[in-house]
Parts: C-alpha cells; structure tokens; sequence
C-alpha cells in the first residue's frame, strides 16, 4: 500500500475516534468525581457534627477569648494580649471569625441530618438520630445566640439561593431552641427500627437515654438563662434539673485521646503559648484557701513560684507567666457538666428559698464535682471552713462563684454567660478585676468577618464594631 | 527554525526562477561583512519582479539579465538588503552587512508556525538562548528577567527551586491560574505547582514545574503575549504562552559534528542584610527576661548590674547569667557581647551548572543529545536543589514527502527547602536578640538531641536545630516529548499542502517530604509525605495549505485537531507524633492518616485559521477555534474562540520606500477572544479538615480510632457555571530609524475579562464558605514598549541597547453581588485580596485609624498608657501590590571578541506586606527600635483635629516605646506595609571569545558575571524580592520569608 492510502485509510477512523473523544457524555464520564461521595448517611455526618461542637464551638476560640473576659486566663501574647488590653481584637470582625463559619458549618449538616431522617428523606423513621439532631441543633444555636445576639436563623442554611440572610430576634431564636428540645425529646422517645449511633456517637456511644437527660439539662440550663426575661422559673430549672444527669458518668462531656483527637486548650498553649495564669481567679481561690489554688496555677517551666499575671495590664511576654495546670492533651471539653447542673439546681433552690438544705445539697454535690473534675476530692475542712460560711452569708453569690471557679478553664464561654446574667439581674456577683472593664467590658462577641463582608444585614448589625462594648444581648437586658 | 524557513523561502523563490531571453550573464559572489564567508541561499532578484535567483553553498550565483533589467536586489534574512545598479558590469560581488534589527526576522508563533515579524498583526517577543544564559542562571525564570516588556516576573526567593509567578499583561483570574501556557518543540507541558501554597502562611515554598526546564538547552523563547497571538492554542492559552524551542542541531553552520560545552559557577550571598540594634539584650521593659522573643531588656553593657541575672552582686563581676548555657551543661556565666546572628547563619552559596550538546546537520536533517547539571548549595544550610537534564532530537527526511522528528527531555530536579511565615526557619535567624549567641549556644540539651535550647518559646524551632533535624524536601522525575511525521506533496509550483501529525506526552511524578521531627516545637513531630503523578497526551493534527496567487496575493490557511487529555493521582499520607528521634519515618508516627485523589481531564479543540497578504505590505489573519472541555458543566462544555489581526507595513507603501530617516514602520491592529474554564464538580462530602486558625499541627485527624466522618464540602458548585471570557484588542507599531540602527515596537492592549470563575465566599450563614460561580471583571490596560538602539558600530565596536518598558493597569471592576473583596491569601489579618475599584491583588487588614482628612488619630487620655498613640482603625485596603512601571535595560558592548553586557531591572511603585520588618520592630531588634529612650510625638491629630503635641517616653515615662511597638504598632497592619520600588542590576556579563586561530580552531568563550545587585530599594532592610506564595498572592506578602541571594560568577563556553 501505498502511504497516501494509509493516510486515507487511517485519517477516517481516526477522525471519528477524536470526535467520540469529546461527546457530552465522554466528557460527563470523565469529569466525574471519584474522590469524594455525594451522598452519605447520616450516621457519618453527625460524628462530626459532635466532635466540631465540642472542639471547634464549645472548646476553642469562644472558649479562649471568654476565659480572657471572665478572667479565667490571661492574655499575654497576641490576638489574646489584645483581647486582655482590649485593643482591637474584642472588636474586631476577623475575631470569631472562624467559629461563626464552624456553627453554621454545624447548623447546615445538622439541617441535613434532620431532613435526612424527616419525612421525605431517605431515612425516614429514624428518629433517634433526627431527635439528637435536633439537640445539637438547639445547642449550636443557644451559643451562637449567647454570644452574638441576633443572628440569621431562618433565611440562613441556602447557599446558593439566599445569599444575605436576614438576622432573627433572640427571643424568636430561643422559642426556637426550646421548640427543637421538646421535638428532639419526643423524637428520642420514639420507636425506631433504625440502628443505634454506637461508637459514631462520640458523645454518649448511641445511649440514647443519656441524650434525653442531656437535653432536660439544655431545658434547666436556657430556662435559668432567660431569668431576666422571664422572671425567674426556678421551678421550672429544678423540674428539668431532675429529668437530667444523676452523676458525673451521664454528663455531656467529648473525651480526647490525646493523640488524633486532642483538647483544645492544651493544643493552644502548644501551638501559641498566649495564656498567663490570672491573679484576678488566683485572688477568687486564696480568699477561700481553696486547695485548688495549687492545682490550677503550675509554673511556666515547672518549677519556682507561679508568676500571676495582673489582668488587664500584663506585659507582653512569652515564657514567664505561670500557666494552666489542668489543661492536658485529653482535658475534655464540657458541652453540659453534671456539676454546671447541680450548681443551677443550687441556684435554684437558694433563688426560691435561700440557704435550704437542697440548696446546699446541691451545691456540695456540685462543687464535689467540680473537684473530681481536677482529680480532687472536696475536702471537708473547706466545705465547713470556707464554703459553708459564705453560703450561709449569700447563698446564690457562693453558688454562683463556686460555679465560676469550677468552670476553669474550658468552661470558660457558659462562665461568661454567667456574668452576663447576673449582671442583668442585678448580681454583681464575680469581681472580676481588668481595669478596662470600666470602660470596655465585651458584651458580647461580634458578628465573622465572612458575613460582614458578604451580607449588608450583617455589615449593618456590625456597623464598626464598637456595639460589643455598649449592646448587651436581649436575655442579658439589651435589645438585639 | 529560522534555517528551515530560509530554505522553504529559498525553495519557493527558486520555484518561480524564470529566465527567458538570451543576453549576458551576471556572476558574483555574496559575502559576509562579519567573517568573510560565503552567503549560501541569498535571494538575488531583479527589482520589481518575481525573477532571480539564489546563491549556492559558497555564496555564488550566476543570472542571466535582460538588457531591460535594471537593479539588483540582494536580500537574506538577518542582512541589510541591498540594490545594485546592474549598469555594464558583468559581476557584481556583494558585501552584506548584517542587520541589526533583523528586519526579516522569522518568528515562531502559535503552533510552532514560523512567520516573517512583519507579517504579524500582534505583538510577539523573542529572547535568544545567549541572551538567557549570559550570566549562568539555572531558572529558566530568573533568565527572563529584565528582558521582556509586559511580563511581570515574579521570583519569591533565592533560594535553590525558589518558585516565581510569571504574568503576561496582568492578572485575568482572581484565584485561578494566571501563569502562562509553556510549549517546548511543540508540545504543551505543565509549568505550574500541582501544590498552591494556599494561604502560604505555614510550611515551605513549592517550586512551580517551569523548574524542570534547563536554561542551557534553549535555542530560543518565543513569547506570544496577547490573545490574538495565542488564540489558536484556545482555552490552554489565554494566559498567553512561552514557546521554547531546544537545541537541536538545526542551526549549525557545517555539517560536522559539533560538540559544545558550558559550565557556569557562582557564589551566592544574601543580597541585603538587615540593619540591627547592639545596644540593648533580650528582655522586656527594661528588664531581662531570658526567654522571652522581645529585645526590650537592659543595655546590654549593664547586663552584669541585673539584679536577677547579674553577675556583679553573684560573684561574677562583668558577668551574667545565661540559663540556656546551663541547660546545655556550659558555664552559664558569660561576659555580655553583641553577636551578629544573622551574618553567622548564612554561609556563601555555590552554584555549578554544566551542559554537554553534541549535535549534527547536514542536508537530510538533524540530530541533537544533550546533558546537563545544576547543583547548587543554599546560603541557608539545608538548602539545595540537584538537576540533572538529559535530551535527544532529531528530524530526517525520509523521501521528497515524508519526514520524521521527535523531540524528549529527561529531567530529575531534587529540592532541599526550608520553611517560612508561621513555621519560619529563620525566626531566629531574623530577629535573634543581639546578646544572644545564637550560633554558639548549643542547640539541645547534652542528653537528648530532641530536647532545644532556645532564646525564646519553642513556637519556632532553633534554626539550627531546624536546619539539621527537619526536611523539606521535593524530587521529580520527569519526561516530556513528542514524535512528529510530515507529508509534503508536490501539488503546484505555487502551492504547498504540509500534513504534519504530532504524537506528545508530559508524564511526571513529584515525591515531597515535610518532616518536622521529634522534638520540633517541644512536641513529638510530624511528617507529611505527598505527591503526584501527572500524565498528560497531547495528539496534534494539522494541515497548511499556502497558495502564491500572483505576485501580489499570497495565501494561506490551516486546519487542525488537537486532543489533550491528563491523568493524576495525588498521594498524601501524615502521621503524626514520633515514639523517638533520629528515624524520621512514616512507621515510627503514632497516627497516621492516608488519603489519594485522582483527577482527570480532556480538552479537545478544532481550528482553523486563514492568511492573506498583500504585496509584502498588508497582512490578515483570521483564527477560530472551537474547545470542549471536560472539567465544565454538561451544558456548558463547548465554546468558540475567534481572534483576527492585522499588519500593514507602511513603508511599503510606493513613494515611502527608502526613505532616509524611516526606514521601516507598520502598524498592527488585532482583536480576540479567549476563555478559561474551571474546576466544576457535583457538590459533595468531604473529611472534615482541622487545619488553621490558631493551629499548628492537625488537632483533630479523621479516622479518630477507627471512626470516619463527613461533612458537606463547604465550597459548592452552582451548577450554571460557564467559562470566563477575555477580549482583547490589540493596537501597535513598529517604526525603525536610520537603516535600522534605532526601533521602537509599541504596544497597547485592552483585556477585558468577564464572567469570572472564582470561590465567591458567601457569607457564612448559608451553610457554605463559598460557591464556585461565575462573577466579576478585570480590565486591564497594557502599554509595552521595547525601544533598541546601536548607537555606536565603529571599526568592531558595537554598542546595543534595549529597553523593556511595561506598565500594566489591572483594575478589579467587580466581584461577586455583595462581595468587596476576596481572599487570595495571607493571614485572618492581613490578607491578600481582590478588592473592587483597586489593582490586583491588595493588601488587606487593619488600618490606622484616621479622620477625614486621612490623618491619623492619636488617644488623648492622659494617664492612660497609650496616651497620644495611634488606634487600629477597621479593615480597609492597606496596600496595592501593583507597580505602576516596570522597566528592564540592557546595554551590551562588544569589541573584537570582548563583550559586556549588563541588564538593569527598574520596578517603579507598588506595596507588599513585609512582616519582617514589623516584627524587627515589635521583637525591638531592628536599628529603628535602638531609638527607644529619647521622648517622641506620634505624627498625627488629636481626636479634636489639632495636630498631635503629646509628648511620650523618656526617662520618666521608660514603657512608653516599647508600649507603642509592642502593643499599638505591631497590631496595626498597615504599618507593615512598605513601598517596595527597586533598581536592581539584574546582571552584568563580561565575556571574551577567544579567536579559533589561537586555539585550533576550538571557539572558547569565557565569561566573569554578576546577578540581582540590589541597587536601590524602598523597602528597608529587606530585598523586595522575597515573599511568600507560589500562586496569584505571590510578591505581595513576606513574612520571615527565604532572602533573596545576590551572586557572583564565572563561565566557560566551548564549541568545536
């Protein structure tokens, strides 16, 4: 054959073989994403959905800033430095920005969860995870809406439809959180023939009992919260109170192993070493000769005294300031404590009757807790010498400090929640010690900057950023 | 190249060689003015016909003249055309002088088609490989500076494999690929890291693929800079593209064997040194605090007097104490000195380079082997990169009609790096307390090498303990090449059909280690090991048609296919948590975690494009293309590039030929279109990541003890998306003075960039972080000049100019519905972003705050401690990366074998974030801080408006200084911002080739040069060129970055 007949011969089939190359089809089948699924059961969304709640939302930034404002810690270097000094940073948008993107990260998986599992999804009948759902979805919301205020809720979770959703008031939100509680509460006591979470459960391991006492003590916890609001339904917290844990073993707490999973305060002072130890919370405990004074406060190189940080007005040094002695790779973080739980029934009871003996009953429950949270045992000359004293003296202030103190440190953001509160009625109860509050006490967290930059509702509720000194959140006496 | 179209000329001229009647014959020689020799293929023609001849192989012709024959014309590309008056003579011998601006000049344009300069109507630069190589660059990069105009070259380092950014007339993607195509010998290869370094905070610098290329082995770089030019490459294209074109032997001048070898050694040195202060040791307010990062303490003479660490009240007088000394089990007790810790860290840098090309030519084709090195040593220690190149070519014709070539390179390029910004290296290196003696003081304790000693907290490693126990490594291996076959029948003596198929691939793998080992940070370690491998096929079918009308009219036009399609697999496997020093390994991690993505993608375009010119005077080209992509929504999938350009050579023109002064000028007008498609896939799940934010390593890594999760990718697709689209329009002109002797070419583009792809962050609350969408307009404005000039050839003394004038206006129109700005990089603040109504990129974060008038507003609080000092304002835009000109300058002087030639780099305006030079002052190392004991006046107004008169510091107010840098300055982005303009002697070559007679006929040329002197700079303490990012954010943001290097060096060059 001659080459010109080759060529011929080739150049058609070639041609055809070029043209089937790049057919829609060809070209659909080739694009198509092998690295990742486009669907998966809810069972793998929600192991995440926890571990983000407790690491990214409860134990991190919201934690570290609100440990600086509540003076758990002090910030001595950087972004925390300047939280302490409150330059800049309690102002700033870029601030929070990260945690704002994780909740609503949470909120929109959790909304996929939920309708997943509701009617119309595909797994439809399970209600134990759609009633867990729910929970979560009621706790993402409370913190987000403690923190900042209103926020978008009802327009928020489209991306790709509505692209600047407008805010919600907090009072609709928290209808809202109460109304997700008692649908996940009767969702979690529904039959189901769905399999149980188990160990994708990092929280409870599919216990779905413990859910349930879980979201009672949601209920005590937000019912307690709107005191100023709603003129104090201490029966009310003492009724849900008792629908929840019974001991430390049924409490809310994510456990770190400490090797893939690993706490967040401890991890902050590994990768950033911004905290000093506070002389405002060392004061609080040597006042009670609190043994936990020893406990809390370690040297920064592990020997020698512990140098306190002054709060409000610590130099700008890494290395020097004594630190947290309790963090540690596998220090949990506490979504609800059983000790935070007794400490609001004691709240409860004394706000009704004083100093009762269920008052103190629960408070000594609480605070032996508190203590076996730091490996302690309550010992009885404190109880009796120090403790007892000043709760006969002012119960609800004893209790309400004998909860500050046990929230250090990765309590830190309900501790602040706290303050906020009590403020608002009238409760003036923790001293807390930074000079600037004067003038510039953070009343709230403001708005992430990926809003700010992207929604007017949001730029607008921002304005400058200065409103987180002055707006204080509508449950702690503000408008928004 | 320019040979083998000098021969179709030469073949195509011969074809309408006609002689008709009988009269005398003409003979003569053509000879060269340069060496004497004989001009083979000189076109010999009579003026204002078709009719003449050519020269043979000694430069001879003969010609039969018709009485009515008048004048002579001698024309050979490369050589000032001549006109002889044939008069009586019967032989005329001509002496052709070469031009120096090449008026004839063949250049290679899209799809390797060589075309005549004149001929185009789009602007096209070319760099020969002598120019690239002159002064022993092992970065094909680095070798382009200074001599383009509308480039923007980019290096981010001096440091061996450092990665550049290489822009061809602005950005036209806000976060996607804006580097040009690179084609070698016709085939399209990767240029660009297959790792971003993302928000290029933490880890180390990932060379870009361009790295692969051996400068050595270059003929020449041909760079199609605007749409038009490269519309017939289609949506690869519209970054525009850098054709290279190897060695292959075509260019010899005889048909022996030649065998050519180069080496080029230099020494490398940091190109500038910060200025420090020695006065004053580590501590804080005055005090001496022996683990603290600031240099805020006592005068380090008064060392001895600290109460706490003094040795005068201890029993050392003159003495203090240093506790890191007595972690390493030293006499802790040393008399106070001032140490530069910054000059001990930096060792002299040493680069060779050698190439071997062996290559024949004769009649039937050509063939090429060539092989070269690179090592080279960092000034850092751990610094270096390893490059071996191996390449063989050859074309052969097999008959009159067939032919057959291929092209492949080999390469193996191994890159020792070490890390920069949040993970910086040179932490300690940069901002070392002065009293410290970094270098000196042991680096781990005597009983375990994994435990540091350091000046401050393990946040960062001990650069030296870094440098010798961390690795941060990349090796590739790579081949790329292509084989061709071409059918070139007879049809007509005036027409040509060419069939050319080409068959090319590009296949490497890329292995990258990132190792911080036991005891990095205080910790146990982790280690990251990744890669890729990347397959791409590139089919190529074309068909050239080219017609001779008539005398006026030629024609020609081109059809062809081209199929590309890639494959990768991306590897990644991370463990976590060392049980022990000294073996680095996967298999001693606690945790480990794998992970594998595979990717693939297919372009498949059909283009044509048809040429007519008229009378050597008016030139058209139209050009469509039509591409399908993989990588786009089904619907989505197909579009159409068109481009049309035009060229008109005006001193064509009768009555405006030959005039004295002009001697050349054409204009040139073009229009095109281009698009760029993105990445588009079915929103889906993905592993939850917790990287960022306040983290160093990973806290949290899926599977957590066996358990997996997902969660819905928080970047989305909308599914509508279409492809972005460029148009342009191209103006020029082209005028040369004097017989040549001065030219300027100028250009002027407008791009318009529509319906950009880019990550629109959304806002948060709607569940996802941002939606691949289409959204916002770049426009940009280009004026490009390049200006030559000899003003001096006399009796072998030649002096050439060049100039390289580029000033780019790139001008974000806007982004997304409610989007300001986007990120491209950086920190939470400051960033790199797309600003609407600012160039691209800027600087974004906290600014000063300031009134309306843009004067800054100082805290009129007495008592307070930051009474009259400044506050941070909101986040704004605080910095435009880009120049406002950019000019490169190259004078060369040559002188009977001595040649000098030295280009200057001119970058005028623009920004970067130098975070260094912020932190030198918060950390109080920097000579700036020395000043701290006088009493200052912040510069700027009261919050009433009166200009600032608080008077702060001095010794009754001692923490004001520090109080002001530490806690007021330092948060202040804006005050990292610097202007960043420079002069830089990019380099200077001085070469002599010594005359063949002196050495048996063996052509040596040696060669003493010198590279990147930073002349001039705004930018304090710092060269500009160091930064972080090899992706879009590149130039504009430095922290703790790899300094840039200055070097130092010789050459020889042998051919025989």
């Amino acid at each position: 054959m001659k080459m010109n007949t080759i060529i011929k011969y080739l150049a058609v089939p070639v041609l055809l073989l070029i043209m089937a190359g790049c057919s829609k089809d060809k070209l659909e089948e080739i694009n198509v994403n092998k690295n990742n699924p486009l669907d998966v059961p809810s069972r793998l969304l929600i192991t995440d959905v926890i571990t983000k709640t407790a690491f990214s939302i409860t134990g991190s930034d919201f934690a570290f800033y609100a440990s600086v404002y509540t003076e758990h810690n002090v910030g001595i270097y950087n972004q925390m430095y300047n939280a302490e000094i409150r330059s800049a940073e309690p102002a700033l948008a870029t601030t929070y920005n990260n945690t704002w993107g994780s909740v609503y990260e949470t909120l929109y998986n959790l909304k996929i969860i939920i309708n997943k599992t509701s009617e119309g999804g595909d797994e439809v009948g399970n209600y134990h995870t759609l009633g867990i759902a729910q929970v979560l979805t009621a706790y993402n919301l409370a913190i987000l809406t403690d923190l900042m205020g209103d926020v978008p809720y009802t327009e928020a979770l489209q991306p790709g439809v509505i692209f600047q959703p407008t805010l919600d008031k907090q009072e609709a939100l928290y209808t809202e959180i109460f109304r997700l509680l008692d649908e996940g509460i009767a969702n979690m006591g529904k039959e189901t023939t769905a399999a149980g979470l188990g160990t994708q459960d990092f929280l409870y391991g599919g216990n779905i009992g413990k859910w349930t006492q879980f979201a009672y003590g949601l209920k005590a916890r937000y019912t307690a919260r709107l005191a100023f609001r709603n003129g104090g339904k201490w029966d009310d917290v003492i009724a849900f109170a008792n629908q929840s844990f019974t001991s430390a073993a049924d409490e809310a707490k994510f456990v770190y192993n400490g090797s893939s999973t690993n706490s967040p305060f401890y991890t902050f002072f590994i990768d950033r070493d911004y905290f000093g130890a506070s002389t405002s919370l060392h004061n609080k405990l040597t006042q009670r000769n609190d043994p936990r004074d020893g406990v809390f406060f370690v040297p920064y190189s592990g020997s020698g005294d512990v140098v306190f940080a002054p709060n409000g007005t610590p130099s700008q040094v890494q290395g020097y300031y004594g630190i947290s002695g309790i963090m540690s790779p596998t220090a949990p973080t506490y979504l609800l404590s059983y000790h935070e739980l007794e400490f609001l029934k004691a709240e409860a009871y004394a706000r009704n009757n004083g100093a009762s003996a269920d008052a103190e009953a629960a408070l000594e429950k609480g605070l032996t807790a508190a203590f076996a949270k730091v490996g302690m045992e309550l010992d009885s000359t404190y109880w009796v010498d120090e403790v007892l004293p000043l709760f006969n003296a002012d119960p609800v202030k004893e209790i309400m400090v004998q909860k500050y103190i046990s929230f250090f440190e990765s309590e830190a953001v309900e501790a602040y929640n706290d303050i906020r509160r009590l403020r608002a009625l009238g409760n003036d109860f923790i001293t807390l010690e930074n000079p600037n509050n004067a003038t510039q006490f953070p009343q709230r967290f403001t708005y992430g900057a990926d809003d700010v930059t992207t929604n007017l509702n949001i730029a607008d509720a921002y304005g400058n950023g200065s409103y987180v000194y002055t707006e204080k959140v509508w449950w702690a006496g503000g408008t928004r | 190249m320019r040979k083998i179209t000098i021969m179709l000329v030469f073949l195509l001229i011969a074809g309408v060689n006609f002689a008709f009647a009988q009269s005398r014959t003409i003979t003569g020689k053509v000879t060269s003015a340069q060496d004497g020799m004989g001009i083979p293929g000189v076109t010999v023609m009579v003026k204002g016909t078709t009719i003449g001849t050519t020269t043979d192989i000694d430069g001879n012709y003969s010609f039969a003249v018709q009485p009515n024959y008048q004048t002579l014309v001698f024309r050979y590309v490369g050589m000032i055309s001549q006109e002889i008056t044939i008069g009586e003579q019967n032989t005329i011998n001509v002496v052709m002088e070469p031009d120096v601006l090449q008026m004839e000049e063949v250049v290679v344009t899209a799809l390797g088609i060589p075309k005549e300069r004149k001929a185009l109507g789009y602007s096209v630069q070319d760099v020969s490989g002598e120019e690239l190589t002159r002064s022993g660059t092992s970065n094909l990069a680095a070798a382009m500076q200074g001599k383009l105009s509308g480039v923007e070259i980019k290096p981010s380092s001096g440091m061996p494999g450092a990665s550049s950014q290489i822009i061809i007339r602005g950005a036209r993607s806000f976060s996607g690929d804006n580097t040009p195509l690179y084609v070698v010998d016709g085939m399209p290869i990767s240029s660009t890291a297959d790792y971003s370094t993302g928000n290029s905070v933490t880890g180390a610098d990932i060379a870009n693929r361009a790295i692969d290329i051996d400068p050595n082995d270059i003929e020449s770089i041909n760079v199609l800079k605007g749409q038009a030019a490269a519309a017939l490459y289609g949506i690869k294209a519209s970054n525009g593209v850098i054709i290279i074109t190897t060695k292959s032997g075509k260019g010899n001048k005889t048909s022996k064997p030649a065998i050519s070898f180069s080496n080029f050694t230099s020494f490398d040195k940091v190109s500038r040194k910060p200025d420090y202060q020695t006065k004053y040791a580590q501590g804080s307010y005055g005090m001496n605090v022996p683990n603290t990062s600031f240099s805020w303490g006592p005068e380090i003479s008064n060392l001895p007097d600290d109460p706490t660490y003094g040795g005068n009240s201890q029993g050392h007088p003159g003495m203090y104490y240093v506790p890191q000394l007595e972690a390493a089990g030293l006499d802790p007790w040393v008399t106070p000195q001032v140490y530069d810790n910054f000059g001990d860290f930096f060792d002299v840098g040493f680069t060779t380079t050698t190439s071997l090309n062996i290559s024949q030519a004769n009649d039937k084709g050509n063939i090429a082997f060539g092989i070269g090195n690179t090592t080279q040593d960092g000034i850092a220690p751990s610094t270096g990169m390893d490059r071996w190149n191996a390449k063989a070519a050859g074309e052969t014709k097999l008959n009159d009609k067939w032919s057959l070539g291929f092209s492949s390179n080999y390469s193996r390029t191994s890159i020792d790096k070490l890390p920069a910004a949040n993970d910086a290296a040179l932490n300690g290196v940069y901002a070392a307390p002065p009293n410290y003696d970094l270098a000196g003081i042991p680096t781990n304790t005597p009983s375990d090498p994994y435990s540091q000693i350091y000046f401050r907290s393990l946040t960062f490693d001990n650069p030296y303990w870094g440098a010798s126990h961390n690795t941060f490594n990349e090796v590739t291996d790579r081949f790329f090449g292509n084989g061709f076959v071409e059918f070139n029948p007879y049809i007509a003596e005036n027409m040509s059909l060419k069939t050319r198929y080409q068959l090319g691939t590009d296949i490497y793998t890329t292995h990258y280690q990132d190792i911080f080992e036991f005891g990095s940070r205080g910790r146990t370690g982790e280690m990251n090991n990744y890669g890729v491998t990347s397959q791409t096929m590139n089919s190529l079918l074309t068909a050239t048609f080219d017609w001779t009308i008539n005398s006026d009219f030629n024609f020609s036009a081109l059809i062809g296919n081209e199929f590309n399609h890639r494959n990768r697999k991306f590897y990644d496997e991370y463990g976590t948590g060392f049980n022990f020093g000294g073996w680095a390994h996967m298999g001693n991690t606690k945790i480990q975690q794998a992970d594998e993505s595979q990717y693939q993608d297919r372009t498949v375009g059909f283009f044509g494009n048809l040429s007519l010119d008229f009378r050597s005077m008016l030139f058209l080209s139209v050009t469509g293309r039509q591409d399908y992509v993989s990588i786009m929504p089904r619907d989505n999938n197909s579009f159409f590039y068109p481009s049309v350009s035009l060229g008109f050579v005006i001193t064509e023109l009768e009555g405006l030929r030959d005039m004295p002064v002009l001697s050349y000028a054409k204009v040139r007008a073009s229009y095109a279109e281009v698009g760029q498609a993105a990445e588009y896939y079915q929103n889906y799940f993905a592993s939850p990541d917790y990287g960022g934010g306040f983290w160093g390593a990973t806290p949290i890594q899926y599977p957590v003890a066996g358990i997996s999760s997902y969660l819905s990718n928080n970047v989305q697709f909308d599914p509508n998306l279409k492809p972005q689209n460029t148009k342009t329009y191209e103006l020029g002109a082209e005028l040369k003075f004097f017989s040549n002797r001065l030219g300027v070419d100028y250009s002027y583009s407008n791009q318009l960039v529509t319906d950009q792809i880019f990550q629109v962050p959304i806002a948060a609350s709607t569940g996802a972080a941002a939606l691949v969408m289409n959204g916002g307009e770049i426009k940009t404005n280009v004026h490009e000049v390049v200006l030559y000039a000899t003003p001096v050839i006399h009796r072998g003394f030649e002096w050439n100019m060049t100039v390289n004038f580029s000033k780019t206006d790139n001008m974000v129109n806007e982004l997304a519905p409610g989007v300001e700005s986007i990120f491209l990089g950086g920190f939470v603040t400051p960033q790199v972003r797309a600003g609407i109504g600012s160039t691209f990129p800027v600087i974004y974060g906290s600014s000063f705050l300031r009134d309306d008038n843009g004067n800054i507003i100082v805290v009129d609080n007495p008592g307070a401690w930051n009474h009259g000092m400044p506050e941070t304002g909101p986040p704004a835009v605080i910095g435009e990366v880009s120049p406002d000109f950019l000019l490169g300058f190259t004078n060369r002087f040559d002188y009977k074998g001595i040649s000098l030639s030295a280009t200057l780099d001119w970058k005028s305006g623009g920004q970067m974030y130098s975070g260094t030079n912020g932190l030198l002052d918060l950390y109080g190392v920097s000579k700036l801080s020395e000043d701290r004991e006088e009493t200052f006046v912040f510069e700027g107004v009261k919050p009433d408006g009166t200009p600032n008169d608080i008077v702060r510091g001095g010794p009754n107010d001692p923490d004001a200084y520090q109080d002001l840098i530490t806690n007021v300055l330092t948060n202040i982005d804006e005050y990292y911002i610097y202007d960043n303009s420079f002069v830089k002697l990019r380099e200077i070559t001085l070469s002599y080739d010594i005359p063949k007679k002196l050495l048996n006929n063996v052509d040596l040329t040696v060669s003493v040069f010198a590279r990147n002197l930073l002349l001039w700079t705004e930018l304090p303490n710092f060269d500009p060129e160091s930064t972080q990012g090899n992706n879009n954010m590149g130039g504009s943001f430095e922290r703790f970055s790899m300094p840039q290097t200055s070097s130092y060096g010789f050459g020889i060059n042998l051919n025989f």
